[in-house]
């Protein structure tokens, strides 16, 4: 958000607001990202410990999806922001909502890792710890072009977000291929399953943020677009 | 299964580059003006549509009450005006030598900034362009003062005292009178300047509300220096700035996806 010329209303309280604003999302960006790594780890090491500190951080990004929401209609009620101005709020409104979302996905992500039976299915964490990985590089990254409004860096972040779904469907495949060999290890298996399905859904919310930052920037709703469509806007 | 009614949903836009003749209320072409040497409107073309309000929007000084006042031909009582280029009503150019410009302002009415009604009754003030036309057949001018003041929205407020003075009207009940004034001649085009800036807001919505009523008789080209007002009550908006037209679009889109850095600037309140 530094090229977006935020900073020249007349109005310098104006602009004090969408300075204020921008920033608290980036800082909620940065916490859901902390989030997201902390889970990954905490399944990784079945950290109990960290994942229980995961869970309970859960209450700040809450917390801040709340207040920033509060913020933007007063923004709203206040100074009727047109154009770029109202696009950012919206664009904002809704960032924050996936963000949030995203940390409700950690907090799955953390409450497998407190499943005591998955000790002796480690094996099992291996192939979701790739994942993770990928998914906290995609966050990352669009964290970074929400923090500098880049399209045709959202543009391709949006496509890569195909490559996360096919790990997710290989990891189901090798998960089922699990659960064939020993039904014993339904339980444990279905727990990892669940975690794996919400590092997926990281990357598809990541998807929605980099469409938000498509439509600040070039003001074209790219939801339900095709890549080659997007491209050409 | 619910179903969504898609045409509620879709606001219907028209090509304002590629109007059809019958769309058509005014069309403005190439028009330049100058107040003695200095040049207030450069170049302005734009097709306004029948039955539609259009808004002009633009910083002081930008030209839109000067286009706007060219509509009815205003400026020819200013010295020293210049005007080249052509505004077309029925195809016709308003500035050629043959057009009789009271019979013009008969088919396109003016409000002004302030309220001006005459120093008569509320009565008076809505048949006084009847009269001038000659008319003065009772029943005639009694249908008339109503169906104007119903128009404007000021009918229940007045009807028990049509002949008292106008003056003793609240500042919006005397715009609206002077609305119905406006309309009482049918006039086929309607030009605001700037008509609620001297209101209160509650005034102003009423205004604003009669003015959406309005468009399903008359073409309605207002100015407004209140781009909420604009974004509110127009159906395409053109931006001037300068003495030329930046900007000229379905309202929707200049409010929130404008294609001109200018247009952008402006109505965010930037510096231009």
């Amino acid at each position: 958000m530094e090229n977006m010329n935020l900073n020249k209303h007349i109005s310098g309280q104006f602009n004090a607001e969408l300075d204020d604003i921008r920033n608290r999302v980036l800082a909620m960006g940065g916490l859901v990202e902390r989030q997201l790594e902390q889970a990954l780890d905490a399944l990784g090491n079945l950290d109990a410990e960290l994942a229980q500190k995961v869970i309970d951080g859960d209450h700040s990004v809450n917390g801040m999806e709340v207040s920033i929401d509060e913020e933007c209609t007063r923004i709203i009620a206040k100074r009727q922001p047109a154009a770029s101005d109202l696009r950012l709020i919206i664009a904002i409104s809704k960032t924050i909502a996936d963000l949030e979302r995203i940390g409700d996905a950690c907090v799955k992500i953390a409450a497998a890792a407190l499943d005591k039976r998955l000790k002796n299915q480690q094996p099992l964490l291996v192939s979701i710890e790739h994942m993770g990985r990928h998914a906290t590089r995609t966050l990352h990254s669009t964290l970074d072009a929400l923090a500098r409004m880049d399209a045709e860096v959202a543009v391709e972040l949006h496509k890569e977000d195909s490559k996360l779904d096919s790990e997710y469907e290989g990891i189901i495949r090798q998960l089922m291929t699990y659960m064939m060999e020993d039904p014993r290890s339904i339980p444990e298996v279905l727990d990892v399953l669940w975690a794996a399905r919400a590092v997926e859904r990281v990357g598809d919310r990541c998807q929605n943020i980099c469409e938000y930052i498509i439509y600040y920037v070039k003001g074209k709703d790219v939801r339900h677009t095709s890549y080659e469509e997007m491209k050409q806007i | 299964m619910i179903s969504i009614d898609q045409s509620v949903m879709k606001t219907e836009t028209l090509d304002l580059n590629n109007l059809s003749s019958e769309q058509t209320a005014l069309e403005i072409r190439n028009l330049d003006l100058k107040y003695g040497d200095k040049q207030a409107l450069f170049d302005v073309s734009m097709k306004i549509p029948k039955k539609k309000v259009t808004a002009f929007i633009g910083p002081s000084g930008c030209g839109k009450s000067t286009l706007l006042r060219c509509i009815n031909r205003m400026n020819d009582l200013v010295d020293n005006c210049n005007i080249d280029g052509e505004i077309l009503l029925h195809g016709q150019n308003i500035y050629d030598k043959k057009v009789d410009v009271a019979s013009l302002r008969r088919n396109v009415g003016m409000v002004f900034q302030r309220p001006n009604p005459f120093p008569k009754s509320i009565y008076e003030n809505v048949v006084y362009g009847l009269r001038l036309q000659g008319i003065n057949n009772r029943r005639q001018l009694d249908e008339a003062a109503e169906r104007s003041l119903r128009g404007a929205a000021i009918w229940d407020e007045v009807k028990d005292r049509l002949h008292d003075n106008a003056f003793g009207l609240s500042g919006g009940q005397q715009q609206r009178l002077v609305i119905a004034r406006a309309i009482a001649i049918e006039p086929e085009v309607l030009l605001l300047d700037e008509p609620t800036s001297a209101l209160d807001p509650i005034s102003t919505l009423t205004i604003e509300e009669l003015i959406t009523e309005l468009k399903s008789k008359y073409t309605v080209v207002i100015v407004t220096h209140n781009m909420q007002q604009a974004a509110r009550v127009s159906d395409q908006t053109a931006f001037m700035y300068m003495g030329e037209l930046v900007e000229y679009a379905d309202t929707n889109t200049i409010f929130t996806t404008p294609k001109k850095k200018k247009t952008e600037d402006y109505i965010t309140g930037r510096y231009g």
